[in-house]
């Protein structure tokens, strides 16, 4: 054979050995939480996590590879990470569809699923406007809440700013709007500018923090200086990590996944975490909710489904993504909606 | 004298002489006539979108959410409106909605307002409690040039912030790329071998095709760090104009170049024959002789790279700041016209709301903007013009 023709035969060697051996290194690993997979598929969360109490689940048994067709979801940049996690497990337990997700904001999400009709479900860290269920039932949707789970939005600085530990509400408002520098906050803090980093105002984030700290006026906050707004929460991460007189806040999970660079700061003492969420102590926890209508889910079974398994499943992943699980009745209530959404008897 | 009489051979010569048919040359030059007009009918139709949803936005009141609610059901003769106490805060002479009908704010107090009925030919109805309240501003064209604050949704609309910062990241891209992207068409065309031509040529090509949300990461990684390095990190911040500006600069270097070259290149040899004969070196005839031969044509480039400069979008969004702010510090962050075009509608826009109506006054804008810089290249071009022979 001529040269040429050996070295390319080497190279198409090469690329089909790599291909077939790196076919195991692709596959997921198991790390402390995914402990076991069952011939059935399902997996158990080990004694690791924090105990989640199991809501008893109302549901009928079903199995992900019995459906296929797409689901189109849209919302929270908040809620985007654990629907992620579930719609990527949905699909490897043998769902055979498409699901996408956006993560818009919930005001955004809203409004492709009760304005313009493209979503199947919403995703959002509020719970939904009047003036939007409205919309929705303008286009025959009649919106179903189902509640998915529970997050404490934190609060953050950089792991250089050693001066901020704990904030008042009221000190909270005035970090988010009139002050200048940290010194206005209390005078023993350094005199730099405050750089606010903050979700814009399409995020249900925003929506909530406005309505817990500011009573619902946006003006306060709008107004103030040196302030940065992004839907995308990575933006407003790297933000805070670059310097020591940023501040900023959006759900845990961002915080968690950088906990390296980021520190979270005690709002009136309480620091958010499992506890303090669940019994509703850390003054911002706020939940985590999923939007469909029973015209979709019984139009689309495998919305249904997707919703279903969502439900059944989601203690078992919600912490590992970095949101604290919905109490037990809220589940139930949850899974009862759903009941009645697919026509079946509670 | 001969009788010039047409012989019946004379005809069909005749016929021949006065050519093919040309019917296929006449569809030909129509549908080239047609793929030209259509860039005249797309700029019209830029003009008349961005026009007719920009007089909109300057004549219609536009309505705001303010998150306030009627407290109990009001009948239509009533002054005064009892309403919850969370919510954006009113003053006097504000105008509100409800429903259909339009009232002017005459007295507020914690809970209630004292309104003005039926205001701006809307009828007075009765209306139920829990109805949203929203509030009414119009932009006064005034307010929307001089104000020094952007912020729609409580209905603050001053463009200069974004201008500002729009003006300060184009003046930064072009004192990196106008130097260098003249000094590297000056060594092409005067100095460079073959050899350097056969290597530079294609890599400013390749700096050309790079796509621009890959430069944006390029000055968020790379360019952002280095400044922090040399600057400090208390004094340039995660993200600023500066590093945007800087990246601006180097995606235009190509287009600088490739333009002010083909017009150094266009000067005829024997002006710079003429030079060396007056015993110039290179350098003189290269900076006073070429260079202000092809001026009209460096200065179309420079006004081209202007151009692309101010309408760049990926690179400034992702590098120079998410949020509005008036500051000639280069090392802040501020949101220029477009990256806030961009953060607005990635969040998905409904029709008709109040961040939909203002991006087309800012896509006007920028339109301006960018003609403006057309008509004076050209002028500048004509009026410098050398034609040699």
């Amino acid at each position: 054979m001529t040269r040429a023709r050996w070295l390319w035969w080497l190279v198409m060697g090469l690329a089909v050995g790599l291909a077939g051996c790196c076919q195991g290194i692709a596959e997921p690993q198991t790390d402390g939480y995914r402990l076991l997979r069952t011939p059935t598929g399902t997996r158990y969360p080990t004694a690791t996590a924090p105990a989640a109490t199991p809501a008893r689940s109302l549901l009928p048994p079903l199995d992900p590879a019995d459906y296929s067709g797409d689901i189109i979801i849209a919302g929270s940049s908040t809620v985007y990470p654990l629907a992620e996690r579930m719609a990527e497990r949905f699909q490897e337990e043998g769902f055979r569809g498409q699901i996408t997700i956006d993560s818009i904001g919930s005001g955004a999400g809203f409004e492709r699923f009760c304005v313009s009709g493209e979503t199947d479900i919403a995703n959002a860290s509020r719970p939904i406007k009047d003036s939007e269920r409205e919309a929705c039932r303008a286009l025959g949707r009649e919106p179903i809440e189902f509640r998915v789970g529970t997050d404490g939005l934190a609060v953050v600085v950089a792991r250089d700013n050693d001066f901020v530990d704990n904030l008042s509400l009221d000190e909270l408002a005035r970090v988010f709007s009139s002050a200048r520098t940290w010194a206005d906050i209390r005078p023993e803090w350094p005199a730099e500018p405050i750089l606010r980093y903050i979700p814009g105002t399409d995020s249900g984030t925003f929506d909530f923090f406005v309505e817990v700290v500011f009573d619902k006026d946006e003006e306060p906050i709008l107004t103030a200086d040196n302030l940065q707004m992004s839907e995308d929460d990575n933006v407003l991460v790297q933000g805070i990590e670059g310097s020591p007189y940023a501040i900023g806040f959006f759900g845990y999970a961002y915080y968690e996944e950088n906990a390296d660079k980021l520190r979270p700061v005690a709002i009136e003492g309480v620091l958010p975490d499992a506890a303090t969420v669940e019994a509703g102590e850390y003054p911002l926890s706020r939940p985590l909710l999923l939007y469909s209508a029973a015209s979709i889910m019984q139009r689309k079974p495998q919305v249904a489904a997707f919703i279903h398994f969502f439900l059944t499943h989601v203690n078992e992943e919600i912490l590992d993504v970095g949101y604290f699980p919905a109490s037990a009745e809220a589940l139930e209530q949850a899974m009862r909606q759903w009941l009645r959404a697919v026509g079946e008897a509670p | 004298m001969p009788d010039p009489t047409p012989s019946p051979a004379g005809g069909e010569i005749a016929a021949q002489l006065r050519g093919r048919p040309r019917r296929f040359e006449a569809a030909i030059r129509w549908a080239l006539f047609l793929a030209a007009a259509l860039s005249i009918f797309t700029t019209i139709g830029i003009v008349y979108e961005l026009g007719r949803e920009s007089l909109n936005f300057f004549t219609r009141q536009l309505w705001e959410d303010t998150n306030k609610q009627l407290a109990a059901p009001i009948g239509p003769d009533d002054t005064v409106l009892p309403v919850t106490r969370s919510g954006a805060a009113l003053h006097p002479q504000d105008m509100i909605r409800v429903e259909d009908e339009v009232m002017q704010v005459l007295a507020v107090d914690e809970a209630a307002l004292t309104v003005a009925r039926a205001q701006q030919g809307t009828a007075a109805a009765a209306h139920a409690a829990g109805l949203d309240i929203y509030r009414g501003s119009r932009v006064r064209l005034v307010e929307f040039f001089t104000g020094t604050q952007w912020a729609p949704q409580i209905g603050k609309f001053g463009i200069l912030p974004l201008l500002n910062a729009t003006l300060i990241v184009t003046a930064i891209a072009m004192t990196v790329a106008l130097p260098l992207g003249l000094g590297i068409a000056i060594y092409l065309s005067e100095y460079a071998s073959e050899r350097a031509r056969r290597l530079l040529k294609p890599t400013l090509e390749i700096l050309a095709g790079v796509p621009t949300v890959v430069y944006g990461y390029f000055a968020l990684t790379l360019v952002t760090p280095l400044l922090r390095a040399i600057f400090g990190k208390d004094v340039v911040e995660v993200y600023n104009m500066a590093s945007a500006g800087i990246v601006i600069g180097v995606l235009v270097i190509p287009l600088v170049s490739s333009m002010s070259e083909d017009a150094l290149s266009a000067v005829p040899q024997s002006l710079r024959h003429a030079a060396y004969a007056l015993g110039a070196t290179k350098l003189e005839t290269a900076l006073q002789v070429v260079v202000p031969a092809a001026f009209s044509g460096i200065a179309a480039a420079f006004i081209v790279a202007i151009s692309r400069a101010i309408g760049e979008t990926m690179i400034v969004a992702l590098a120079a700041g998410a949020g509005p702010n008036f500051t000639f510090n280069p090392f802040e962050a501020a949101e220029t016209i477009t990256g806030h075009i961009v953060r607005i509608s990635s969040g998905d826009l409904s029709y008709d709301s109040i961040d939909y109506n203002s991006i087309f006054a800012l896509g006007l804008v920028l339109f301006f903007m960018t003609l403006t810089l057309n008509i004076i290249s050209q002028r500048v071009v004509r009026k410098f013009r050398q034609v040699y022979d």
